[in-house]
């Protein structure tokens, strides 16, 4: 559903977009993941056709967005990091204008208004203007704009950035039930949102796409592979160190008078562990394989001034 | 083509409730009721004379605070963004919100036609006149509208782009009074590019396409220039 190729955007000497490529099938929702600055909202504005390439190719649905850009824009749906709104204009009003716009038929409009509205929790909203909305009510008025002419791509920048826990949850729902039926590209800075909607993701860094794949094979990314979590009595840390195949020990603090502690080894070190367990070494309580998180993944690909930006 | 009518019809619901625009309508209402009381007791005549001229010099003031918003405010809100990646192009979105504040100024005009009444009331204008008036303030209004969408699409400051606005349209009013500074010969030459030059037919009540023609082409090169101006964050 969108095939990108070579994509390059250079703003004068600085290259905000290096060389990136990648495809997103129909139906599939996909993480845009970077820190800020990276290229994410620069690559959205590429596909909806807000500006052009430098170099590469971009096809939404078939359509190249340069060449062919009305083709694209109509089966785009676009939120962009703030929510396109007119204070002066009332929800009612301002979704009847979008609707317009984006040439819904005279006969459709009233019906598709009123679907979008009830599907992002608007209903009964007509009337308020949208200067009065709070943060959380406008963003939903900025999606309705997006899913309001039912395009088949929804491009998603940041759609949770500055909402309070309750909102956010409410936002994810509305892209969760757009799953299989669209295909969503939303970009987020935030690890959680990518782990609660997406199962696959792009790692944009300094308008370089440095990671992508399913979460699984991004968290294997994580340098050092993962952990093995015990729970144990009589063995300290640095005896724990001198089992066969362990290189890294790192205390977790004390659970109910046992002592946890994550383990990194080569391989898979549960069965040795269990084996100097029963042989009486020490005591456990737990034994578990951990994978890593998404985070030390993610850490690891950008390193970490890029993880803390 | 389609999206200007609804692109026009967002404009004049932001229009109405613009405390602005409701407070450069005043002050051109003042102005022209101000010009309107000096020119008849001035002159004595029932006509608009005095009227036309200097109500023009106001328009070159008001409009581009009138149309400033529309550019630098979209871009600031983020709803530029919006517009241009929605189905319609750049020129008819342009067109549409030219249109809007050409509705707006006849609207304004609207307001004035009391003075042409107070005319009829104690005297006998020639309704021939105060017509070709109106049609020279009405094909200024529409060039002037453009020159300050033009500046409001280069600007991200509404402020800074109705300024502009009004530095950009300053040298049509100079160029035909710049006899002092330029000499004789260069001011004749440069007469042709004056507003008031063309607006001066249209007081007297001479219709003549040149001065049609030469506000209609003012329109169309700003409402050109602006939508390139919009467009060219596409090879920029």
């Amino acid at each position: 559903m969108i095939e990108v190729s070579g994509l390059t955007k250079a703003y004068g000497p600085r290259v905000a977009l290096d060389d990136v490529s990648f495809t997103v099938q129909k139906g599939e929702i996909v993480g845009f993941l970077g820190p800020n600055g990276a290229g994410k909202t620069t690559t959205m504005r590429i596909l909806t056709g807000y500006i052009p390439a430098t170099a590469g190719v971009a096809k939404v649905a078939g359509f190249d967005v340069f060449d062919e850009p009305y083709a694209v824009r109509e089966r785009v749906g676009y939120l962009p990091e703030t929510p396109p709104l007119y204070p002066e204009l009332s929800v009612g009003d301002y979704l009847q204008f979008c609707a317009e716009l984006r040439g819904v038929p005279r006969a459709r409009r009233a019906g598709r208004i009123g679907e979008t509205m009830e599907r992002v929790g608007l209903r009964g909203w007509e009337g308020r203007l949208l200067g009065s909305l709070s943060k959380g009510y406008r963003q939903r008025v900025g999606f309705a704009q997006a899913i309001l002419h039912d395009p088949p791509v929804l491009i998603l920048d940041e759609p949770t950035s500055g909402l309070d826990p309750a909102q956010v949850a409410g936002i994810r729902e509305l892209v969760l039930s757009l799953a299989g039926s669209h295909t969503v590209i939303l970009s987020t800075h935030i690890l959680s949102e990518v782990e609660a909607l997406c199962p696959r993701a792009l790692v944009i860094h300094r308008g370089r796409l440095v990671a992508q794949g399913t979460l699984d094979e991004l968290r294997a990314l994580a340098p050092g592979g993962a952990w093995t979590y015990v729970e144990v009595r009589g063995i300290e840390g640095p005896q724990l160190g001198r089992l066969p195949g362990v290189r890294v020990v790192e205390p977790l603090g004390e659970v109910q008078g046992w002592a946890a502690w994550r383990v990194r080894a080569e391989g898979d070190p549960r069965e040795m562990l269990a084996a100097r367990a029963q042989a009486g070494e020490f005591s456990l309580r737990a034994l578990e394989r951990r994978a890593p998180s998404l985070e030390e993944a993610f850490i690891g690909v950008v390193g970490r001034e890029g993880a803390a930006a | 083509m389609s999206g200007v009518y609804t692109i026009w019809k967002k404009e004049m619901r932001v229009y109405a409730v613009n405390p602005t625009a409701y407070a450069f309508l005043a002050v051109f209402l003042f102005l022209s009721g101000l010009f309107f009381y000096l020119g008849v007791t001035l002159t004595g005549e029932a006509s608009l004379r005095v009227l036309s001229s200097n109500l023009a010099i106001a328009e070159l003031f008001v409009l581009p605070m009138l149309t400033m918003r529309h550019f630098a405010e979209e871009r600031r809100q983020g709803t530029l963004e919006m517009l241009l990646t929605s189905p319609i192009s750049p020129f008819a979105l342009v067109l549409g919100k030219w249109l809007a504040s050409v509705t707006l100024c006849v609207l304004m005009f609207l307001g004035t036609a009391v003075l042409p009444a107070i005319l009829a009331y104690y005297g006998e204008p020639d309704w021939g006149v105060v017509a070709t008036t109106y049609l020279g303030l009405f094909l200024a209004a529409c060039a002037f509208s453009a020159a300050g969408l033009f500046s409001s699409s280069l600007l991200d400051d509404q402020l800074a782009a109705g300024l502009v606005g009004v530095l950009l349209l300053l040298p049509f009013w100079l160029v035909g009074r710049a006899e002092a500074l330029v000499g004789d010969d260069l001011a004749a030459k440069l007469q042709p590019f004056g507003v008031l030059t063309h607006l001066e037919s249209f007081g007297r009540g001479v219709l003549d396409t040149a001065d049609i023609y030469y506000f209609l082409a003012m329109s169309f090169a700003f409402l050109f220039l602006t939508t390139r101006s919009l467009e060219s964050r596409r090879w920029r």
